[in-house]
């Protein structure tokens, strides 16, 4: 069975699911919140979601019955196109499998993975990944563009690192060799000029000076 | 290119920086990365982080009541952002609360600012481990640097500074956005200051084992035309008016 993902884009608060789940109880816990829609031929995929994003879903069955549902896994991992979550059903029952199955998922897949107690949360945890796919990139803090800061207050201190160099020298040194890369090729003649005999000769060995 | 120490892949040891706070907060994660796990753990401080298992990531260790605690969500944003601007790669271990003795467990009460959290660090590319325990904190970690090692991330310097060498280390963690193990590579790769003042971007970036973006940051730092009139006026040195 090769993984089928339909080439229509899923709009915004839409998820399309596997016929299987049609009447499930996770399926009830999506109504109202998405819109859901069926298909037969998802292929391996459990949930389509916007953005190309998919969902897995390993239930405590599959856990306990053993390595099949790896199999799967791998062949929906190669397939580069997908960004795939994987819900994993943890209960008392499947417990002790976890940490084995977090590591081959998470560590050896390099997948996510995020462990549910049964279905009714798993709807709930799909409602927030739709959600977090249809904000727009500024809501989600995480992707917000780095405010950029003046560098000023950050040299200054950077150059008050060298052995000597005090706040007011700093500033004066700054005056004469404004960048850390100028002060970095200054001779100590250079330096005498500005801070004095000693000084100058703390801060070439700083710079010069094979560690 | 001359390197003042000989660094040698050594593909056996796995080393690991721990944060000095993690001491109190998470004792048998480090002596269980210590003694389970053969791996070198240099404990120091390194300013807003948890843990560093390579050259590119960091890995932020939560314990799950504060995690779930919707009270602390500007308090993570801000942490999480922090290491975005000083590591390629992030990952959040969540950690289940240990049952003091007399205590009963927790009930864990998912919710919606849980799930919302979740989405939206996966969105971000985070990625998100859970651990039942210290020990087992210790064992994810300890999996993170293998793998990082296995794709020429690990740490290979040294993560102690001598004392000739601790002035140059304080100059290069001034640098901005720059973590704890970049400071390092810059320290124990570049011969001189000077050589790191005049290196090209491509050398930054290999030198310091930074992406190519990381290294053109670095490059324009050292080469910013310093202007005094950008200082907000209370930090220019003299009297107060």
């Amino acid at each position: 069975m090769t993984v089928q993902i339909g080439t229509a884009l899923v709009p915004y608060g839409h998820a399309i699911g596997s016929e299987k789940w049609r009447g499930s109880e996770l399926a009830q816990g999506l109504y109202g919140k998405i819109q859901l829609h069926f298909e037969e031929a998802l292929g391996m995929v459990d949930f389509q979601l916007p953005n190309r994003l998919c969902v897995l879903y390993i239930s405590e069955a599959d856990l306990v019955a053993g390595n099949a549902f790896k199999r799967r896994l791998v062949r929906i991992r190669n397939d580069s196109n997908l960004h795939t979550i994987v819900i994993v059903e943890r209960t008392r029952l499947s417990e002790q499998y976890f940490p084995q199955v977090q590591k081959f998922i998470a560590l050896e897949l390099g997948m996510n993975m995020l462990p549910v107690a049964n279905q009714s949360e798993a709807a709930q945890l799909i409602i927030q990944l739709v959600h977090s796919q249809s904000k727009e990139q500024q809501s989600n803090p995480f992707l917000r563009k780095k405010r950029s800061q003046l560098a000023e207050p950050s040299i200054l201190n950077t150059i008050q690192q060298i052995p000597g160099v005090g706040k007011v020298k700093a500033l004066l040194l700054l005056q004469y060799f404004p960048s850390i890369h100028q002060l970095s090729k200054a001779s100590v003649q250079q330096l005498e000029e500005v801070v004095g005999r000693g000084i100058a000769q703390q801060i070439n060995t700083f710079f010069t000076q094979q560690r | 290119s001359s390197s003042s120490v000989k660094l040698t892949e050594n593909s056996s040891m796995l080393c690991v920086l721990a944060d000095s706070r993690e001491i109190s907060s998470g004792p048998e994660v480090i002596s269980c990365l210590k003694m389970a796990h053969a791996v070198k753990v240099e404990v120091c401080s390194l300013n807003g982080c948890d843990y560093i298992v390579s050259n590119r990531m960091a890995v932020e260790r939560k314990l799950q009541s504060e995690f779930v605690n919707c009270n602390n969500r500007n308090k993570l944003i801000e942490r999480i952002q922090h290491l975005q601007n000083l590591f390629e790669r992030i990952c959040l271990i969540v950690e289940k609360d240990r049952i003091k003795p007399g205590e009963t467990s927790r009930i864990f009460q998912r919710h919606k600012y849980y799930d919302s959290m979740l989405s939206s660090l996966i969105a971000a590319g985070i990625r998100i481990l859970f651990s039942s325990s210290q020990e087992e904190t210790a064992g994810l970690l300890k999996e993170l640097a293998l793998v990082e090692q296995r794709k020429k991330a690990g740490i290979v310097v040294p993560t102690e500074v001598k004392a000739h060498k601790k002035d140059a280390l304080q100059f290069y963690l001034s640098i901005p956005n720059i973590n704890h193990v970049t400071a390092l590579n810059m320290c124990h790769r570049f011969s001189t200051v000077k050589q790191m003042a005049n290196s090209s971007v491509t050398d930054i970036a290999s030198y310091a084992q930074v992406s190519q973006q990381k290294a053109e940051e670095i490059y324009r730092y050292i080469h910013y035309v310093f202007d005094s009139q950008m200082l907000p006026t209370a930090s220019v040195g003299g009297k107060a008016r």
